[in-house]
């Protein structure tokens, strides 16, 4: 358990994650009129609040990306990408269930991988870990950096 | 406890002020509340079209565009002739001034995905009618049912 609480660990799986979260956001971020036909292919939420969700949504990833990146405020950061990668986890998970096959929206060039639901189920897993160990698990104040 | 939902609601904040923000540049606004996301409705977003009269019009007229919706390696296994490929999921890239313009340019545009399953290709209608576009045809059946009326496939690569 001390191997979760070091601070070279936290770096690491800040900077992936964060990677992760600014690559997504980028191209939402561009244009987010495509998100919200996205968003509605799930078929989960009513229309009113989608188009809320495409605005704020792509931001959310993007300063969450760059906390996780920078280490600045990481802990909440990790709380919001946890938060995140649930509420993806459930939506993906719920298609997955109906047997339907939803483009994701995940990343913009990643178009082969909408079409297999329970792999994006199964590859946000190691994300959410990854979350929640950074805000399960703050390292020690007298952590060794190595 | 108290610092983490401190530091939470600071990115939340910054989140709700950036977000707003930006959702006030009219390039790029989008309805607060809904407006526009009624799901595609066959008629005004689209139009279903059958293979049989697909290939007829792939044939007899000069400038149908065919987009098909499914995976890379699926579109390089076999494709509508001269179909070409896009990615939902990509569109800010795909969708350029020079592609929209040859498809307002089109005689027809159709649609097509994999299967009887078309909800990404009634999306992808809707969204090609919101860039100003007349309703696009969608493919009942998608490449299933071309294949089953017999019609011809092209092998490559996608474009």
């Amino acid at each position: 358990m001390s191997l979760l609480r070091t601070r070279w660990l936290h770096w690491v799986l800040g900077i992936a994650l964060g990677g992760v979260f600014l690559y997504a956001a980028w191209s939402k971020l561009l244009d987010p009129r495509p998100l919200v036909t996205i968003i509605w292919g799930y078929r989960i939420l009513p229309a009113g609040p989608i188009d809320l969700m495409a605005i704020y949504m792509p931001w959310l990833e993007l300063l969450v990306g760059v906390c996780l990146l920078t280490g600045f405020k990481r802990r909440a950061a990790a709380f919001w990408a946890a938060a995140l990668l649930v509420m993806f986890e459930l939506a993906l998970g719920v298609n997955a269930l109906r047997g339907v096959n939803v483009a994701c929206g995940c990343f913009s060039a990643s178009a082969e991988e909408t079409h297999n639901a329970w792999f994006l189920v199964l590859r946000d897993l190691p994300m959410l870990a990854a979350a929640l160990v950074m805000l399960l698990c703050p390292p020690r104040r007298d952590a060794p950096n190595s | 406890m108290r610092g983490l939902l401190r530091d939470a609601a600071t990115i939340l904040a910054a989140v709700l002020l950036l977000g707003t923000a930006s959702n006030l540049i009219p390039a790029r606004h989008l309805a607060w509340w809904g407006k526009g996301t009624e799901p595609p409705a066959a008629g005004k977003d689209f139009q279903l079209l059958d293979a049989g009269s697909a290939d007829s019009m792939r044939t007899s007229l000069p400038r149908v565009v065919f987009l098909d919706t499914r995976a890379a390696a699926e579109f390089v296994a076999g494709h509508v002739p001269g179909a070409t490929a896009i990615s939902y999921t990509d569109l800010p890239r795909q969708l350029t001034a020079a592609r929209l313009t040859e498809l307002r340019n089109a005689d027809a545009v159709v649609v097509y995905g994999a299967s009887e399953e078309t909800d990404i290709e009634q999306l992808l209608a809707q969204e090609l009618r919101r860039r100003g576009m007349p309703p696009p045809y969608v493919l009942a059946g998608g490449v299933s049912a071309w294949i089953g009326a017999g019609l011809p496939l092209e092998r490559g690569d996608a474009r």
